[in-house]
């Protein structure tokens, strides 16, 4: 390998953060909004057989008040859950669990959706000791900054030198 | 002419029934990788079968790729959203989910729901249940469990 050799003078372009960085009260604006589409919700509805005519019958979802699908909220809380990752839990660890998950609102396709997440709770793990037990409190806001859902997502998170 | 079924409306539903839900889901690369990086989720875990092979150690023991959790309960909850959803007018919300065991590519997931509450509220055309879900692997190993509230539309609305 040279000098020249583009590996050898590569830099990582690390991402994700770690158990030390999860303070208690610390807020993480995340990164980047989705705008969920109607070949999104078809898309992500059929494959997971959630078969309720809302998500993908327009006519029936207008027959109940609504102007045209509704997008399925397991869609919404995944896609909020999705965009916290990098900041919250890329660096690894399990996913262990969800509480107390509400739908504020419904989510119609074309909406855009952003997500914030702060740290309640940080604390060591007895069993695991490369890792920390985290609990966030994630809410997802449309376009118009109103919050349609909100969850508390608990996750081991790798500590530092964890590896 | 009815586009849903005639047998899960609010009225359907009383605290105690246990169902078994018709059909199961082998998971394949278009659930788990599809779906987590249609959400937007960045964890390599579940897309990267080179570093889950090099790192096995680091990374929960686990020497392959790992089925995103959030896809897991979208797909048991899904499995069961006919019997327990067709006629919703509303999610309301999930409490208590955890995920019990790593759910992998070809595994195959099947759906288990009991009725917890079934309460009737100040409107004609639907009344709130809660639900218990389970989801159960090839091995009958329960992998996901969680509850969820749902406003169901009423018969008569």
């Amino acid at each position: 390998m040279s000098d020249s050799d583009f590996r050898a003078r590569a830099v990582l372009m690390g991402k994700g953060n770690r158990y030390e960085d999860m303070v208690p009260g610390r807020t993480f604006d995340h990164h980047w909004g989705r705008t969920i589409t109607d070949g999104d919700n078809a898309a992500f509805t059929t494959q997971t057989l959630s078969f309720c005519p809302l998500y993908f019958n327009a006519p029936y979802a207008q027959s109940l008040g609504h102007p045209g699908t509704v997008v399925n909220p397991l869609l919404v809380f995944n896609l909020v859950f999705g965009l916290s990752v990098e900041d919250l839990s890329e660096g690894g660890g399990p996913f262990l669990g969800v509480d107390d998950c509400r739908f504020h609102k419904a989510v119609y396709p074309g909406d855009t959706l952003t997500a914030r997440s702060t740290v309640e709770d940080a604390r060591e793990s007895r069993g695991q000791p490369g890792f920390g037990i985290v609990r966030w409190h994630t809410e997802g806001f449309n376009q118009h900054g109103d919050r349609v859902l909100e969850f508390r997502r608990t996750n081991l998170v790798r500590r530092r030198g964890g590896e | 002419m009815a586009l849903t079924g005639d047998n899960r409306y609010f009225e359907d539903f009383e605290a105690g029934q246990v169902m078994r839900h018709a059909r199961g889901k082998t998971l394949c690369e278009q659930d788990n990788v599809g779906i987590t990086l249609q959400v937007m989720n960045t964890a390599e875990g579940h897309f990267n079968e080179d570093l889950m092979q090099r790192s096995a150690a680091g990374r929960g023991g686990w020497s392959r790729r790992v089925q995103f959790g959030g896809v897991t309960i979208a797909m048991v909850i899904g499995l069961a959203m006919q019997d327990t959803g067709e006629n919703a007018l509303a999610e309301l919300g999930l409490d208590k989910i955890r995920l019990k065991a790593p759910v992998f590519h070809g595994d195959t997931l099947y759906a288990y729901t009991e009725v917890l509450h079934v309460e009737q509220i100040e409107r004609d055309d639907g009344g709130i249940v809660t639900f218990r879900h389970y989801g159960v692997n090839q091995n009958d190993e329960v992998v996901f469990e969680g509850e969820r509230t749902v406003l169901m539309r009423t018969r008569s609305a």
